[in-house]
């Protein structure tokens, strides 16, 4: 997923374009939710003791229990979210998920080995490596969606890329994901764990491409051959190039084609089709932003009740999330709670920034910062510079 | 080096708890004018400066712009420790990571010294453009502070109206509406409680209640508050500090629900 070891790039040479936030701090951004990571992870995470959440005809709820909650969280700290769900993978993704299926396909295997040895740890654990996203999932969510009012948009082809594209075209301040590609793709600011769970109080990683690259050195073509290099979903990666590697390369020789006439020794893979990831990720198939129109609207308690309590079963059951903790008991209350909440923040005028109204400076810090980069060529910025404030504490 | 004496710490300690509602750390920005400072809330709805003129201070001395990070929490730990009288000097040497800070007693027998870490805040500066105002309004800061904890019973939003009789304060919510009506009024012997609206163009804003609540805290530091309104534009709450310059809080009106006039600004 994603690709390899950018976090870790990201980390050592551009530690400041990487900023913790509490959830507040983006009250009033419209975000666009990589839907199929979300669901992912809601499969995963939202479980009993005894496997995956579902409803008394034995259909799996779990995403929906996930999506249900964490959506309202975001809209309670007054993130307006939209989702953008997954259509048809690229032809190139293929070899990527043939590996997938293969993984799953042993996950099965072990699992009953587990089962018959009756090793309950491991159970858990291939359980949730088989675990997969289905359409009836996404149908499933969309339905939600509607009901809570949530708009949500099918891409063409790769969720991460039509987050970017929404971002590019200043439909959304964000895409929310794991998936590292989502900067490859061009999305100018990238938050993480967003969706994550209230109880393990992550903060929000957010990542700025901008600054990243003024850090690294690179353009964004440039950048996405590094994703390349890396490995990514779409083509095997260089066996022996890693970030370090990888970076160095890049800022050397500029492109893969160069790296390939000027370093044959390096074991790059045969047939590479290097070009046609770049092509996906600088030109992906997505819906205009300009053609996207978003729309928050109200609820329909009703409708939820009847779709989540009737439909799908949703009465007094207790739900044990991931860390062992008994949550709650369900039912139609709370699914009406929770239209109460969505509901209330519907209500009346909303509340406004105050950076949609006043421009945004370089900070005096950050300027410095920034100059201290270009002072030491690029090297690794692992020291925070004290140019003309003598500040040594990084707040914590 | 970095030094600045003001003869009433209890004036900075006023200026910091007025930080403190908003933020919980800040950068002060100290150069040879003086010492200024902005600081954003953390939803980005609400912000507060301060500029401190360095007439206000004797003696002053900046050799050059130094910026120090402070924790308003230890701060207000230390200024707790000074007397009511007492003078204050802030002091910070170039290339070092502390600050010092110096009580004196008036009559010089008692000194109290402390040394606070600072710290590398990373925070985000906006421009604030001149702006020509629909109506200024100037209040005794009591009535300002009283009117906005009465009203925050009556729900969440606050609703500031301006017209040429004077200014109207309302608010409603589940158990019914309130409204303050306050008419324009000028004293002559008592200048701090007078009333006085300048109206350009009648202008009618909405803001959170709970965020004007915090603003108010500020009133010891002025006896009147001064409201700058305007359509589409944060409100400028502000607090004169006599001698010494000023301290300001801007709040981002709610707006309607027209999801199209919405601005998405990108972050950069």
């Amino acid at each position: 997923m994603g690709i390899q070891g950018l976090m870790k790039l990201i980390g050592d040479y551009s530690p400041s374009s990487v900023k913790d936030n509490g959830i507040k701090t983006y009250f009033g951004r419209k975000v666009a939710v990589d839907a199929s990571m979300c669901l992912y992870q809601f499969l995963i995470a939202v479980r009993t003791s005894d496997g995956v959440l579902t409803s008394s005809d034995g259909e799996e709820t779990s995403h929906l229990v996930g999506m249900f909650y964490r959506t309202i969280r975001m809209v309670e700290n007054g993130i307006k979210p939209v989702y953008v769900f997954d259509g048809k993978p690229p032809d190139m993704k293929s070899g990527e998920l043939v590996k997938r299926s293969e993984k799953r396909a042993e996950a099965q295997k072990n699992l009953a080995e587990a089962q018959e040895k009756g090793d309950f740890e491991n159970v858990e654990r291939f359980q949730k490596r088989m675990v997969k996203v289905t359409p009836k999932h996404s149908e499933d969510c969309q339905r939600l969606l509607t009901l809570m009012g949530i708009p949500y948009i099918k891409a063409p082809c790769e969720a991460e890329a039509q987050c970017a594209e929404l971002v590019k075209g200043g439909k959304v301040f964000a895409t929310a994901t794991e998936d590292m590609d989502a900067l490859t793709f061009g999305s100018s600011i990238l938050l993480r764990h967003l969706t994550a769970s209230e109880q393990k109080k992550l903060p929000i990683r957010e990542i700025t491409l901008d600054h990243l690259l003024t850090d690294i050195g690179l353009t964004q073509s440039q950048f996405v051959d590094l994703c390349i290099l890396l490995g990514c979903d779409y083509c095997d990666s260089v066996k022996g190039v890693g970030p370090a590697k990888g970076l160095s390369l890049i800022r050397q020789y500029g492109s893969i084609e160069k790296i390939m006439s000027n370093n044959p020794k390096l074991n790059f893979p045969e047939n590479w089709p290097y070009e046609e990831a770049r092509q996906l990720f600088m030109s992906p198939e997505v819906v205009k932003a300009d053609s996207v129109e978003l729309k928050w609207s109200k609820p329909d308690e009703a409708g939820l009740v009847q779709f989540m309590v009737e439909d799908k079963g949703f009465r007094c059951v207790i739900i044990n999330f991931s860390l062992n903790e008994i949550i709650c008991a369900y039912s139609e209350d709370r699914i009406r709670n929770g239209v109460r909440k969505l509901e209330k923040c519907k209500e009346g005028a909303t509340q406004g920034r105050l950076d949609s109204f006043f421009t945004k400076l370089p900070s005096p810090a950050t300027a410095s910062k920034r100059k201290a980069t270009g002072e030491h060529g690029h090297g690794p910025m692992r020291k925070k510079s004290k140019l003309s404030t003598p500040l040594l504490h990084k707040k914590k | 080096m970095f030094e600045a004496k003001l003869a009433q710490s209890s004036l900075l300690k006023k200026v910091l708890d007025a930080l403190r509602e908003i933020v919980e750390d800040a950068n002060l920005d100290c150069s040879s004018d003086g010492i200024k400072c902005q600081a954003m809330d953390s939803s980005h709805v609400a912000l507060v400066s301060f500029d401190l003129s360095s007439d206000g201070f004797e003696p002053y001395r900046c050799d050059r712009n130094i910026t120090l990070g402070l924790k308003l929490a230890t701060m207000t730990r230390v200024l707790k420790c000074a007397g009511n009288d007492d003078s204050i000097t802030l002091r910070s040497q170039d290339n070092t990571d502390t600050l010092t800070v110096l009580f004196e007693s008036p009559n010089q027998d008692k000194t109290s010294q402390f040394e606070v870490k600072l710290m590398d805040i990373d925070t985000e500066h906006l421009g604030i453009p001149e702006s020509e105002y629909s109506a200024v309004v100037q209040l005794p800061s009591g009535e300002f502070q009283r009117i906005c904890r009465d009203l925050s019973q009556f729900g969440d939003s606050l609703v500031i109206a301006c017209t040429k009789d004077g200014v109207e304060f309302s608010g409603s919510g589940e158990i019914g509406s309130a409204k303050i009506s306050l008419r324009q009024h000028s004293m002559v012997d008592k200048e701090d409680e007078q009333v006085t609206v300048e109206l350009n163009q009648p202008v009618t804003l909405t803001f959170s209640t709970r965020y004007l609540v915090s603003f108010s805290k500020a009133t010891p530091l002025s006896s009147s508050v001064t409201l700058s309104l305007k359509a589409e534009t944060p409100l400028v709450v502000e607090y004169r500090i006599s001698d010494v310059g000023h301290l300001r809080y801007y709040l981002a009106p709610k707006i309607g629900d027209d999801e199209e006039t919405e601005h998405i600004d990108d972050c950069s």
